[in-house]
């Protein structure tokens, strides 16, 4: 989120480990095998893909390292100055600057080298340009040495740097060293910065944060500035100088006029007169800290006066905001006390309302504003007619915000049922169908019944209409409706039950007794029906009927038989062709291969028998089990073992 | 108070809850944390009820809803519609609408009173929604966009509307809704405030991305904490302007 962060850049090795990085790199993804009597233009390519590559490999490292450190021109100017202050400008640019040339430099030797192999004529020559190539550039790098471990240590500090964004809302504290900055700000937010009781104990900017009015304040905490010439200044008190130059904030100028930092007031108002150009155009709040130890009324009268004089031109206004922005003319001096937290909310709160009008005017004067004014805005009805509409809020959360009751709460929450049965929770719906009987709540109903949704079917009356029946019911019962007239059996009939039911027994008896034997239930072989003679008859047909006591005397000449031609014509009857529907030919299956072509039962026995010698005389033979024996005739057959094999001919002869 | 609340992750709360000062529907999740939410603040005082429609979670944006009636689109199955109605009270009247445009949440916004509707509405519907709804119905427009209820949230004590709409369409609508008016966002700057927002007359659950300021905004304008609906122009009004520009 935050604009600045320098937390991303990645590190930079040490000169020695960058060129061990970089030539193992060459020495993984390059080919590595090469042999003299390859091709010249062979070798030569193989050469020059390794210093091509480990070119390419230096460029893209240097290049990424140039790249993610921050420009000094393009950051914001707070950052520049505060880069310029802790690493120094000038070396930071001639860093990265060395690093762009030597990047060039290894760029033209690969170019140089490159052009030499061309011309190499034996792997030896080619291999020595190699090592030359790569030798000057591992020679670049190492110049560059003390430049990678520079920007290395940058890089370690620049990613510790607190984030301060410079465009938000900010609150910097800044005074003498040991005048209570960071205790306050260990007061008003949770920056937790370390306190101690001697001089420079913050060596650099912390950041906290704070709310107030629904917004987040960021607070910057400064190291003790001394009271002495700007080029005097060291780094450190320079961070708190840069923060107060570049940062458009509210400034709270802290003062210990109990004098325990071991500087005078006098001191520390002549500090504030003289960084006073940095407060220009800035809300400015003169904190009067350690109020505990000693209030300015108890002071001896010389610095009582200067304080008191410190106020009046505080209250007079200042020259510093000279553009006349009134808001800032006057500087509220303001008492606090971190020990006891006495003033150190009012402060804040000061602090923070004056930043805030600060911002709003200027961005009113900007024309920032207009394209927000409409969300500014809140429309009140004009009423349009009579009506009254109210709220509609149930008595009981009234009840509750009266009693100003958060937290009473019996119920047992979905949540918690959830969690406390685990996996085997499942969500009940129809828990809370009040309307419901406890028993009948849970009812299945299902959204289809037998293909018709259930919901057509729904009739609010449905119960009357069922008592209206059920009364007619019994009105048709009363009447004797139902009542079933008794039947009389005479002789004749239960006779014709009594055979009836001996029919059927039977019936069932043979059902039973033909399910026995037919014993097989797997489906049978077209085969073994083919192979079956013909066995029905007139004859048989004859002597069957007689052993039932069916009188066959005059059959002598009846013929049994359907009467239709006896020669088989084999062709099908000429048909006219079809026009309209195209006929399709039925599959039939094949009948079995040792039947196929054969002309009779006689033919197809000998076949078969014929068959079984031919077998039977190789299997005796090889002493084979079967004619699937696995047999091998010839072990060695000369023609695949014999000759000279030419290119590819191992396997497939 | 309003309440910031996750769906499944999602900051859209608006799209899988309904609420209205009589029940509230909550779609069913894959957990319970998104519904007990809505029951710890509400179940005390009205039913909360887990409702799905055509078997999908965006009820929200589905059906319409105040505290007389229900309005919910063709592709309710008949199911849950028959689970509404056993869940809800007896005076709450479920309706099913044959509506072209179905996702009834998105083109129709109303409190108790007074609806807004798309101006493309059908005129059955129309009629449908003022006899069940019991509401005056106004085809209108929110800052140019015919998704009214997409960019409206509602209740009879305010209502928050599209960012962009101008000074005039907020005091015209307000004078229809008869309620304070204002323009915000919800969800760190979303201009679908109906989708980041559920409010009824005392209480609002919006998105979790939403801002302290928005937050300010919205229960200042609903009316949910001391503040009067003008803070906004009075005293939030720096903060308003700091944050937002």
């Amino acid at each position: 989120m935050s604009l600045y962060n320098f937390k991303k850049i990645a590190v930079v090795p040490t000169a020695k480990d960058f060129i061990d990085i970089i030539l193992s790199k060459t020495q993984r993804k390059t080919p590595t095998v090469v042999h003299k009597h390859y091709k010249i233009t062979r070798i030569r390519a193989f050469y020059m893909r390794k210093v091509k590559f480990t070119q390419q490999n230096f460029h893209d490292r240097l290049s990424r390292i140039i790249q993610e450190f921050p420009k000094l021109d393009d950051v914001h100017p707070f950052y520049a100055d505060l880069m310029n202050v802790l690493y120094d400008k000038d070396h930071y640019k001639l860093g990265l600057g060395q690093l762009n040339t030597a990047r060039h430099l290894i760029d033209n030797v690969a170019k140089d080298y490159v052009r030499l192999l061309k011309f190499g004529d034996s792997l030896y020559r080619c291999k020595q340009l190699k090592r030359a190539a790569l030798g000057r550039m591992a020679t670049i790098m190492k110049r560059q040495a003390a430049n990678l471990t520079y920007l290395e240590q940058v890089r370690q500090h620049l990613s510790r740097l607190p984030s301060i964004d410079p465009y938000t809302r900010t609150i910097i504290i800044c005074g003498f060293p040991n005048v209570g900055k960071s205790s306050f700000i260990n007061k008003i937010t949770r920056a937790d910065v370390e306190v101690q009781p001697y001089a420079f104990t913050t060596k650099s900017l912390y950041v906290g944060h704070t709310d107030y009015k629904y917004l987040r304040w960021q607070v910057i905490d400064t190291p003790g500035i001394l009271d002495h010439p700007l080029e005097e200044r060291n780094v450190i008190e320079m961070q708190a100088v840069t923060a107060l130059a570049h940062l458009r904030a509210a400034v709270l100028y802290f003062i210990d006029p109990s004098e325990q930092c071991g500087h005078s007031i006098e001191e520390q108002i002549s500090l504030f007169e003289s960084i006073k150009p940095l407060f220009s155009n800035k809300p400015l709040i003169v904190v009067l800290n350690k109020m505990d130890v000693l209030k300015p009324e108890e002071l001896p009268e010389p610095k009582r006066a200067l304080i008191e004089e410190l106020v009046a031109t505080c209250a007079k206004g200042n020259i510093v905001n000279a553009d006349g922005n009134s808001e800032l003319r006057t500087v509220p001096v303001m008492r606090t006390s971190t020990l006891t937290e006495e003033g150190v909310q009012e402060v804040k709160i000061e602090a923070c309302e004056r930043l805030l009008g600060h911002r709003v005017t200027e961005k009113m004067r900007t024309k920032k504003v207009d394209g927000i004014l409409n969300r500014l805005h809140v429309a009140v009805p004009s009423p349009r007619d009579n009506k009254n509409r109210p709220p509609v809020i149930p008595p009981q959360v009234l009840a509750k915000k009266e009693k100003m009751d958060t937290e009473s709460r019996k119920r047992k929450l979905e949540r918690e049922i959830e969690i406390e049965q685990g996996d085997d929770y499942v969500l009940d719906l129809q828990k809370n169908y009040s309307e419901i009987a406890e028993e009948e709540r849970h009812d299945p109903i299902p959204e289809f019944w037998e293909g018709h949704n259930i919901a057509d079917y729904i009739d609010p009356d449905i119960f009357d209409k069922l008592a209206e029946l059920e009364k007619e019911e019994e009105l048709r019962e009363a009447g004797g409706m139902y009542a079933v007239p008794k039947i009389e059996l005479d002789e004749t009939m239960r006779e014709i039950r009594d055979l009836a039911r001996q029919i059927r027994n039977k019936k069932a008896a043979l059902k039973d007794e033909s399910r026995l034997v037919k014993q097989s239930t797997k489906p049978v072989m077209p085969r073994t029906s083919r192979a079956r003679e013909r066995d029905r008859s007139a004859s048989k047909l004859r002597s069957q009927m007689e052993q039932l006591g069916v009188d066959m005397a005059d059959t002598e000449e009846a013929h049994f038989v359907k009467s239709r031609s006896r020669s088989r014509s084999l062709s099908a009857p000429a048909k006219r062709a079809r026009l309209e529907s195209q006929s399709r030919t039925r599959s039939v299956s094949r009948p079995a291969r040792d039947e196929q072509g054969v002309k009779d039962v006689a033919m197809q026995r000998r076949a078969k028998k014929m068959a079984h010698l031919a077998i039977s005389k190789k299997t005796k033979k090889m002493g084979l089990k079967g004619e699937a024996d696995r047999f091998i005739g010839t072990k060695m057959p000369k023609h695949l073992f014999a000759g000279k094999r030419g290119v590819g001919k191992t396997d497939r002869r | 108070m309003a309440v910031r609340v996750q769906f499944e992750n999602n900051n859209e709360v608006g799209v899988f809850s309904k609420l209205t000062n009589s029940y509230c529907l909550v779609a069913i999740g894959g957990s319970e944390n998104f519904y007990s939410v809505f029951e710890a603040e509400l179940a005390d005082t009205v039913p909360v009820v887990h409702v799905s429609v055509a078997g999908c979670r965006i009820i929200g944006r589905m059906m319409v809803a105040n505290k007389n009636g229900l309005l919910v689109p063709s592709s309710t199955t008949d199911t849950e519609l028959q689970h509404i109605r056993n869940s809800l009270p007896d005076n709450v009247k479920v309706q099913r609408v044959e509506e072209r445009l179905s996702a009834l949440g998105n083109v129709i916004a109303c409190n108790d009173y007074v609806a807004l509707v798309h101006p493309d509405l059908d005129k059955d519907t129309e009629e449908i929604l003022a006899d069940t709804l019991d509401v005056e119905v106004f085809r209108q427009t929110v800052a140019g966009n015919v998704l009214v209820g997409s960019y409206t949230a509602l209740s009879n004590r305010g209502g928050l509307v599209h960012p962009k709409t101008t000074i005039q369409d907020q005091d015209e609508l307000s004078s229809l809704l008869q309620v304070p008016l204002v323009a915000g966002t919800v969800n760190r700057g979303s201009d679908v405030v109906a989708a980041g927002l559920v409010v009824n007359d005392w209480s609002a659950f919006c998105g979790m991305d939403t801002t302290s300021t928005e937050i300010s905004v919205i229960e200042s304008v609903f009316k949910l904490n001391e503040a009067k609906p003008s803070a906004i122009t009075s005293t939030m009004r720096a903060s308003l302007i700091d944050s937002m520009s």
